[in-house]
């Protein structure tokens, strides 16, 4: 990662570089997908196709898929070649040099990889992340000419996808905003200019910081399909969602030795780390009477 | 957490909460403590242990009982420390200084000691920034990754040994010099505040410059460290077992993966139990695993 790169890193929150993934890995990763497409769609009633249903859970539009979920990284499972490419992507060698400066030696993948894609008339995402409220798994900081970044995501171009045509879309340098984003820039109806939609081509590759960078989505207006695939990486102590979240019971995380018989308030603080917590199972507050009860 | 106690927390990195505990506790707990020392789970460490290069650390070997220990002892003994995992002044003080969702990350640990046991030089700091520990402050709320509570079941006094750290240094810019790592030049910014027996010290462990002193007084000393981290952070505890890429997913995920793609899915944790999780870039564009211990031997 050079200077220029830090520097525009560091100032705006994303960063493309040109030609990374050659074309032939390119046209391996979109014909993967028309794979995975035709599969889900398809009649096939197994339980090794609804197993893959269940993990993709699949946006079908005018037959085409268009999204997939995150949760689970069924697109390193896929049977071989349609695996190879997405495997490729996970370690590459410009992911690697770029993330041991983002996030430093040891990142690791947290979540997807995920598909995303469009057809003209798929609706965009409003804008989410920021630097205000800071989220200590996500956040961006710097200090004594090191950079630390929490989550980035890697966004590995199939098609292409230019400015003005929708897709991904950012406030640049609202990494560092201190103030809560505006309502008009989160729905994007009043964006104050603030927003920005860079200019992406099939092989190149976007990093930005997930979850720091006020990020999403602009509807996709042209002809052509919008393709892209999502690798969500976090620096080796944060966590944000992915396997944490199966792995993070008390019985699993520790063992049923050690919680055996524990309150349920017990139990709260003997979770293991993830951060996309819909459960209040894990929050605890002390009541007027000075009791500890589950939130809520 | 009022006005005062949260400044005195941002401003020095530690809060001694007074008087929570009451006489009965303290004696269920100390009670459990006798049974614990009575069953020889409490190790010594060999001489000097914890001291390093220091003069004024130096003492007999230090004296814990690690891991997850207290918690599974047979019933009654497992109740009074169990108590205190979930204690309403633990929850009304993490709340703020960690937010909601702390969770125990590891511990609890028996901090023993007797007349001459070795102090445990300085550790920790604002700089080198570590994630997962750090503190930070932004409009209004406090974030920091670790905090250890320690329940304190004996007196400490000021000046006598035990805890010590140094006030301020979580927002620390520059690295510790060695002086105030080993005490034997300390600079005057260490300090070994005074903790009496049922009193609660929170402490931002990993984000403060913190150790031990050598025990000076005729009592044991007898301290019981809850090691918390905030919802997303990852210290030690469990994390370094279920690291592991086949145990973190699943063997269908990783089966077949070389050792780089491997590399990137561990499962977080601070302290990992192998170097197989670190990569580097080759001068050929390769990517490699980092030999992490050769690399610290050339160092």
């Amino acid at each position: 990662m050079n200077a220029r790169e830090r520097y525009y890193w560091d100032l705006t929150g994303y960063l493309v570089l040109r030609d990374v993934f050659p074309q032939e890995d390119v046209k391996a990763a979109n014909e993967a997908i028309d794979y995975l497409g035709e599969v889900v769609q398809s009649g096939d009633e197994s339980a090794e196709v609804e197993l893959l249903r269940e993990r993709t859970r699949p946006s079908i539009e005018d037959g085409i898929l268009t999204r997939t979920t995150n949760g689970y990284p069924f697109l390193l499972t896929l049977p071989a070649p349609h695996c190879e490419p997405f495997r490729k992507m996970i370690a590459h060698p410009e992911i690697v040099s770029r993330l041991n400066v983002m996030c430093g030696i040891g990142f690791r993948l947290d979540h997807g990889p995920q598909f995303i894609g469009g057809i003209n008339g798929t609706r965009g995402g409003s804008l989410h992340g920021a630097g205000e409220p800071h989220r200590e798994a996500v956040a961006y900081h710097h200090q004594n000419g090191k950079a630390y970044v929490g989550g980035v995501t890697v966004t590995f171009q199939l098609g292409e996808s230019p400015t003005g045509s929708g897709g991904f879309a950012c406030v640049p340098g609202s990494h560092k905003s201190k103030y809560s984003m505006p309502v008009g820039v989160r729905s994007q109806e009043d964006e104050m200019g603030v927003v920005a939609e860079p200019d992406l081509n099939p092989g190149d590759v976007l990093f930005f910081m997930d979850g720091a960078q006020t990020h999403g989505t602009h509807p996709w207006t042209a002809d052509f399909e919008r393709r892209s695939i999502l690798i969500k990486y976090a620096s080796r102590t944060a966590t944000r969602s992915g396997a944490s979240q199966p792995v993070s019971p008390p019985e699993i995380y520790w063992d049923e030795e050690i919680v055996e018989g524990m309150t349920a308030e017990q139990r709260a603080v003997m979770y293991g780390p993830y951060s996309n917590t819909r459960s209040r199972e894990m929050h605890l507050e002390v009541g007027e009477d000075g009791v500890v009860s589950l939130e809520g | 957490m009022d006005a005062k106690e949260r400044y005195y927390w941002d401003v020095t990195g530690h809060l001694v909460v007074r008087d929570v505990l009451s006489q009965e506790e303290l004696d269920a707990v100390n009670n459990v403590l006798d049974y614990v020392i009575g069953t020889g789970i409490v190790h010594q460490s060999e001489d000097n242990h914890g001291a390093a290069d220091s003069t004024f650390l130096r003492g007999t070997g230090s004296r814990w009982a690690h891991g997850t220990s207290l918690l599974e002892l047979p019933r009654p003994y497992c109740d009074p420390v169990r108590n205190l995992l979930a204690h309403p002044v633990v929850v009304k003080y993490l709340n703020v200084m960690c937010g909601k969702g702390f969770r125990l990350d590891h511990g609890p640990q028996f901090n023993n000691a007797v007349k001459g046991t070795a102090g445990l030089v300085m550790h920790g700091a604002g700089e080198p920034h570590r994630e997962y520990v750090a503190y930070h402050h932004q409009n209004g709320e406090m974030y920091c990754g670790g905090v250890t509570v320690t329940w304190n079941l004996t007196d400490c006094p000021e000046g006598k040994g035990g805890f010590a750290s140094v006030p301020g240094s979580h927002k620390s810019k520059f690295r510790m010099p060695i002086g105030v790592r080993n005490c034997d030049e300390d600079m005057g910014a260490v300090a070994n505040p005074g903790i009496r027996a049922g009193d609660v010290l929170f402490f931002m462990d990993g984000a403060q410059s913190h150790g031990t002193h050598p025990w000076q007084n005729d009592h044991d000393r007898r301290s019981i460290l809850f090691k918390y981290a905030s919802r997303t952070a990852t210290r030690l505890g469990p994390s370094n077992a279920v690291c592991h890429p086949e145990i973190f997913w699943d063997d269908e995920i990783v089966g077949g993966m070389s050792m780089e793609e491997r590399a990137v899915m561990y499962g977080p944790c601070s302290a990992p139990p192998n170097d197989e999780m670190f990569l580097v870039v080759e001068e050929d564009g390769a990517v490699r695993l980092e030999n992490t211990q050769e690399q610290q031997a050339a160092d």
